[in-house]
């Protein structure tokens, strides 16, 4: 006790004088928490590292455009991806191991449609130097948008006459109606962003000359080539990609007939589920099994509702013309050993050969790039272009190339991720600052850390979906519809918000010693009185507070 | 939106600077209790921790007027300063009682089964640790089956149930009881309120998990609460009408009582077959209860089974 | 001002009269004979609106103190009635009562301790409750009684210690006698309400009462106890002069009767001084020995200074203990003999120590007068007790 006390300063009865405050309790802690946020399984899941918790967290507050801005800020075209990314996040949603993955993509959607039309405009232009870009995929688009925000004059240049690449040409309008993809373009356009359509790089304008005439160059030029199967008669076939952008252009508005569509990827589902919509009667042949199909899970299983008929195990081994119809013939396949990939490997059962007959064959079995334009000096053993995904780089420092280009098929998100990825380290070589690796998240919230106790089952809200009956019968009304504000906000509470403090209080409440204040919605420890009892961070539905030690013996 | 600050008052009506061990659940009971009472309130508290927590001379803790009173008289003294604030027109004002299990169960049932009986305008409420821990962790009648203190060591533990406090006050025909856990602080917050506003005496009985006593670490006393609750060991329940009214505030899932034992040390001793005996004496205490619920109210269908909040 | 009205009433229902006048806002207490009368009137008070209180009729003498105890800390004037057992149930609670500096008024009427069960008079209850730190003060008559519970809330509300008014069992708690009741207004000007509590347990005082008090504060606690015991012998000294100039009653620290000549002094406490002094009354007459009668009313605080004074130079003391500490002796010889050690050795007078009365066996005057001769017969004090009237 700090004050003598005797009979001058001692009230008449034993009364006391003041509060405990006079005690400095925190003294006796040996452990003290911390708030440290770790990384949500979702962000650590989605390629573009998007912090889904954070907007998350602005949504449930209703502060609408600071969501929004948090997710473009790693997202530029979430009405896009909120229709046609196969939702990594939603796979490993903590959520999900409770009762379902949160609507992620839904809510995406809706955030982006929200403020489509109303973007922000990107700063002026602040840099002398230029950057171009080729392609205006979602690669293209991607590097091209943060450039811009970074003050870069940025140049695109797109070898067709319309914007998008994969999105226009690859995408069907069930999926994402072209409204929704002319309206984000229209959104960069305002950003300030020079396009330049109908030029094709090595043929109107030089590899060289490109490189001359810019600071850098980004390569987001896809993967547009289809694969061959290498069989007889295989130039009967229609390639998949260029039927797709012949429907996605309207060149084909009808397809009549028996067709079989060749390969288990995400091509080969848009070929089957268009040509359905257009009247055709598609077959799909795959020579594995469904498990082992590379298309969105999701996709799959829409075909399957459309009722497509899947083949498996089947693989065509040659084609012939046969009374204006094709003879195909197939071999059955077998499942052996796990290949590379980990995907077991087909084997061809000796003497299963059977012959169909269709009037057309359209593969899909892969896409790959074109990379005719390149210098034989960017490219590697293997002939293909010498990228470093961690970085985006290529062997010429003004070279910077990602998205299909680099990746082979894959999805819309990883080509934003890596056209985000190309502009930081575009910025950063001109800067002459060292390139910045990106590595995967180490820290991810497990889902044992969550818990459990504050959270109650409650089924996910589902987006509205066209019936199957009638979704078929359209190519161009999109079959899944948006969450409802109200949706959106049950949607957002269900997130358990892995890793980052949403503000929701639980530490406060529980603090024995009252010694976590609150400002701006976060919890603020008072260690002059925490006695680092732990309850705090034990409690802390969401593994935000961690105990650190402050004392050793 | 459900954040917890929507349930829980801010006014906070109680300092830091207590002394309290860490963890202490008989505080965050405390904090809960003045944050719905507010401070129109006086307390009484005879031996108990909270002689301690409170603070030594010159300080004290809580932001309301505090009487320490020996071990065996909270309920009466508690009933006395109602009498004096009322005859001199502060009949307003809530006197509240706040005693551990020792001060309650045992030496204090005396005052306190008179003050029931009596029906006195106090809110009495015990915060149950189930021994006397002031002391140093002797058993008290509070003590469960099973539970070792330094006076029913782990060669002869505590060999006779916990006494039904609950039922001896509902015996007592007073308007309200209640039973509430730190873990479930909206349930706890809504009945020290609906308590508030009720006239006569009310009781509630609070588990109240004490780190050395139980032998936990300092950080579980709100998981190991919640326990209580969802193994049905301490279900969160309601007495009305003057003992008349059973009311199940919430449907615990019902998980087995081992997982309630086994994160404490004073059950570390416990055989299987004496932790199946205990869950036995636990789903007949239960069973009688939902009995007692289907008879106030016709029905089961009225208990929730989801608390609320995030 | 209304006059003052005359009433029959016994020493019990003197008692309840001197609560009521009081103004006593919060009763409480638990029934055993011989207090009974005291509460059952004060309930029937309380019930048809006589006394504006609150009676709480709790299920121990434990409680009926602790009930007080939270009321008077709530800043009501508190009042509670027991004996013997029931105060020694209360023990626990008469300290808690003065160490939280409560002024409380108790009426205990003396009764014996069993076993064996007893219900008659011994003074050795409340004499037993010494270091709790209340104050005692031993009544005679009814009308004593009557005044002493207005005058100890005059007291206890200046010192901040409770006051044990102490009458005897049957002897006064049943007999009737005449007794003045004064116009309420008059009690009003002499004993207003509460004034000054040290603290009132209510919302805006955000103390606590009570706390912890370690090694290093709790002594001077108990030093401003002794204080306030030290500062009541002049207040009741000065309020029972002040009693006198109101009420026309005069009160004081102790009586004296026939005192101030006399060589030989009887000591005794309480009702049955009335037979000391009817008998010294008749003795004086018959054998014109100058023989007085010391009646002490204050027992805590023991008022060392004047009993020295009252009692210096006498020839002989002898007093009359209707109790008796075992192992020691009669408790007020002990403490007077304690008082009047500080007497130079040719002032103090020799004193003897007679144990009479206990368990309610009658006093009689031939008992007095036997004590009388007895005390003629010694000089030197040879035996710290001389048991008075034991059947061989």
């Amino acid at each position: 006790m700090k004050e003598k006390f005797g009979l001058h300063n001692l009230p008449e009865a034993p009364v006391t004088l003041e509060t405990t405050l006079i005690n400095k309790t925190g003294s006796w802690k040996n452990i003290q928490p911390v708030l440290q946020e770790s990384t949500a399984p979702c962000t650590a899941a989605c390629p573009a590292g998007i912090e889904i918790p954070l907007y998350f967290d602005m949504l449930i507050r209703g502060r609408f455009d600071e969501a929004a801005k948090i997710l473009h800020e790693s997202n530029p075209f979430p009405s896009i991806t909120g229709r046609v990314c196969p939702h990594f996040c939603e796979q490993k949603c903590n959520r999900g191991y409770f009762d379902e993955a949160i609507g992620i993509r839904g809510i995406e959607r809706y955030l982006g449609d929200l403020y489509l039309d109303k973007k922000w405009s990107p700063p002026d232009v602040t840099r002398d130097e230029k950057v171009a870009v080729v392609g205006s995929g979602p690669a293209g688009l991607s590097a091209a948008h943060f450039l811009r925000k970074k003050g870069y004059r940025v140049t695109v240049f797109e070898r067709d006459q319309k914007l998008g690449g994969v999105l226009r040409y690859g995408i069907p309008d069930y999926r994402l109606p072209k409204d929704i993809l002319d309206r984000e373009i229209e959104a960069l356009k305002r950003e300030g962003i020079e396009f330049k359509t109908g030029v094709e790089v090595g043929k109107d304008i030089s590899f060289e000359e490109l490189k001359n005439s810019f600071d850098a160059v980004f390569f987001g030029t896809g993967a547009p080539l289809e694969r061959e199967m290498r069989i007889p008669g295989e130039e009967l076939f229609i390639k998949g990609v260029e039927f797709l952008k012949d429907v996605n252009t309207g060149k084909i508005k009808k397809f009549s007939g028996k067709v079989a569509v060749v390969g288990g990827g995400n091509v080969a589902m848009d070929v089957a589920r268009s040509l359905l919509r257009l009247g055709a009667t598609p077959v799909v042949l795959y020579r594995r099994t469904e498990k082992e199909m590379p298309a969105i899970r999701e996709e799959v299983e829409r075909a399957m509702e459309d009722g497509i008929e899947f083949k498996f195990l089947t693989l065509p081994v040659r084609a012939e013309k046969k009374n204006g119809k094709i003879e195909l013939t197939n071999i059955k396949m077998k499942l052996g050993e796990p290949d590379e990939t980990g995907r077991r490997r087909p084997i061809p059962i000796e003497g299963s050969e059977f012959t169909e007959e269709y009037d057309a064959v359209i593969t899909a079995i892969g896409e790959l790039a074109d990379l005719s334009i390149f210098p034989e000096d960017l490219l590697n053993k293997k002939g293909w272009l010498d990228v470093d995904l961690r970085t985006t780089a290529t062997k010429d420092d003004r070279v910077f190339a990602g998205g299909d280009l680099v990746l082979g098929p894959a999805t819309v998100i990883e080509a934003i991720a890596l056209g985000k990825r190309a502009a930081i380290n575009i910025d950063r070589r001109i800067n002459g600052l060292e390139l910045k690796e990106f590595r995967p998240f180490e820290k991810v919230v497990e889902y044992k850390k969550i818990v459990l106790d504050y959270f109650m089952e409650e089924p996910r809200q589902k987006q509205p979906e066209v019936p199957v009956e009638e979704r078929i019968r359209h190519f161009d009304v999109e079959e899944v519809g948006d969450y409802t504000p109200e949706q959106v906000q049950k949607e957002a509470l269900r997130c358990f918000s892995c890793g980052h403090c949403n503000g929701c209080g639980t530490c406060w409440v529980f603090c024995p010693d009252m010694a976590i204040g609150w400002e701006n919605d976060q919890p603020v420890f008072i260690y002059d009185y925490c006695k680092g009892c732990g309850i705090c961070s034990a409690e802390c539905p969401r593994d935000v507070i961690q105990m650190v030690q402050v004392r050793t013996f | 939106m459900s954040f917890w600050y929507n349930q829980v008052p801010m006014e906070e009506n109680f300092n830091s600077g207590h002394l309290a061990c860490q963890g202490c659940g008989a505080t965050i009971a405390m904090r809960f209790a003045l944050k719905a009472l507010g401070t129109n309130t006086v307390v009484v508290i005879p031996a108990c921790c909270w002689t301690i927590i409170d603070g030594a001379f010159p300080a004290h803790a809580i932001k309301v007027p505090l009487f320490h009173t020996a071990f065996e008289t909270a309920a009466v003294v508690a009933s006395g300063i109602k009498s004096g604030l009322r005859i001199r027109g502060k009949g307003d004002v809530t006197v509240m009682a706040w005693a551990g299990d020792g001060g309650t169960f045992d030496i204090g049932i005396q005052a306190l089964s008179g003050a029931a009986e009596r029906n006195e305008d106090i809110i009495y409420v015990v915060y149950d640790n189930e021994a006397y821990m002031n002391t140093g962790i002797q058993r008290s009648s509070a003590t469960p089956y099973g539970a070792w203190t330094t006076t029913t060591p782990e060669k002869h533990p505590e060999d006779r149930p916990k006494k039904n406090i609950m039922e001896i006050l509902a015996a007592h025909s007073i308007p309200y009881q209640a039973t509430a856990t730190i873990a479930y602080p909206e349930d706890f917050i809504r009945k020290f309120k609906k308590a508030r506003d009720i006239r006569g005496t009310r009781f509630i009985h609070v588990l109240s998990p004490c780190p050395p006593g139980w032998k936990i670490p300092s950080d579980v006393s709100v998981k190991v609460s919640r326990l209580a609750v969802e193994t049905r060991v301490f279900p969160l329940y309601e007495i009305e009408d003057y003992g008349e009214k059973y009311t199940i505030n919430y449907w615990p899932k019902g998980l087995p009582v081992k997982e309630y034992l086994k994160i404490q040390g004073r059950f570390r001793h416990l055989t299987e077959d004496r932790i199946e005996y205990i869950q036995q004496f636990v789903d007949r205490q239960w069973e009688k209860l939902v009995l007692k619920h289907k008879l106030s109210h016709g029905t089961l269908d009225n208990i929730p089974k989801n608390v609320i909040y995030r | 001002m209304t006059t003052a009205m005359k009433k029959v009433l016994t020493g019990n229902n003197s008692v309840s009269w001197g609560v009521k006048l009081s103004r006593v806002q919060v009763i409480s207490a638990y029934p055993i004979t011989p207090q009974t009368t005291i509460v059952e009137l004060l309930s029937e008070m309380v019930a048809n609106g006589e006394l504006e209180a609150e009676f709480i009729k709790v299920e121990s003498e434990h409680s009926a103190m602790s009930a007080v105890i939270g009321a008077s800390a709530a800043g009501a004037r508190a009042f509670t009635a027991t004996s013997a057992q029931g105060l020694a149930l209360m023990h626990e609670m008469l300290h808690w009562a003065a160490g939280a500096r409560l002024p409380i008024v108790l009426a205990n009427v003396n009764r014996a301790f069993g076993p064996p069960w007893s219900i008659w008079t011994e003074q050795t209850d409340s004499l037993a409750q010494r270091d709790t730190g209340w104050i005692q003060i031993y009544v005679e008559s009814n009308q004593e009684a009557l005044d002493n519970v207005i005058l100890a809330y005059k007291i206890a509300e200046q010192v901040n210690l409770p006051v044990m008014i102490v009458l005897e069992a049957f002897v006064l708690s049943h007999t009737n006698e005449p007794v003045e009741i004064y116009p309420q207004e008059m009690v009003d000007e002499f004993l207003p309400p509460r004034e000054n509590p040290l603290y009132v347990v209510e919302p805006g005082n955000n103390y606590a009462v009570g706390s912890l008090g370690g090694p290093d504060v709790y002594m001077e606690w108990r030093y401003k106890m002794q204080k306030a015991m030290e500062r009541a012998v002049d207040v009741i000294k000065t309020e029972g002069e002040n009693f006198g100039d109101h009420f026309g009653r005069k009160y004081g620290l102790y009586e004296g009767y026939m005192l101030d000549d006399a060589d030989i002094v009887l000591v005794s406490a309480g009702a049955f001084t009335s037979t000391v002094k009817y008998t010294v009354k008749h003795y004086r007459k018959e054998t014109g020995e100058k023989v007085g009668v010391l009646r002490l009313r204050a027992f805590r605080p023991f008022p060392h200074d004047a009993l020295r004074e009252a009692l210096c130079c006498r020839k002989k003391v002898a007093v009359l203990d209707r109790n008796i500490s075992f192992g020691h002796h009669g408790i007020f010889y002990s403490e007077l003999k304690s008082a009047l050690y500080r007497l130079k050795d040719d002032k103090r007078p020799p004193m003897f120590g007679y144990i009479l009365g206990l368990g309610g066996r009658d006093i009689t005057p031939k008992d007095i007068r036997e004590i009388i001769e007895d005390v003629k017969t010694r000089e030197e004090i040879e035996e710290d007790i001389i048991w008075k009237g034991v059947k061989p």
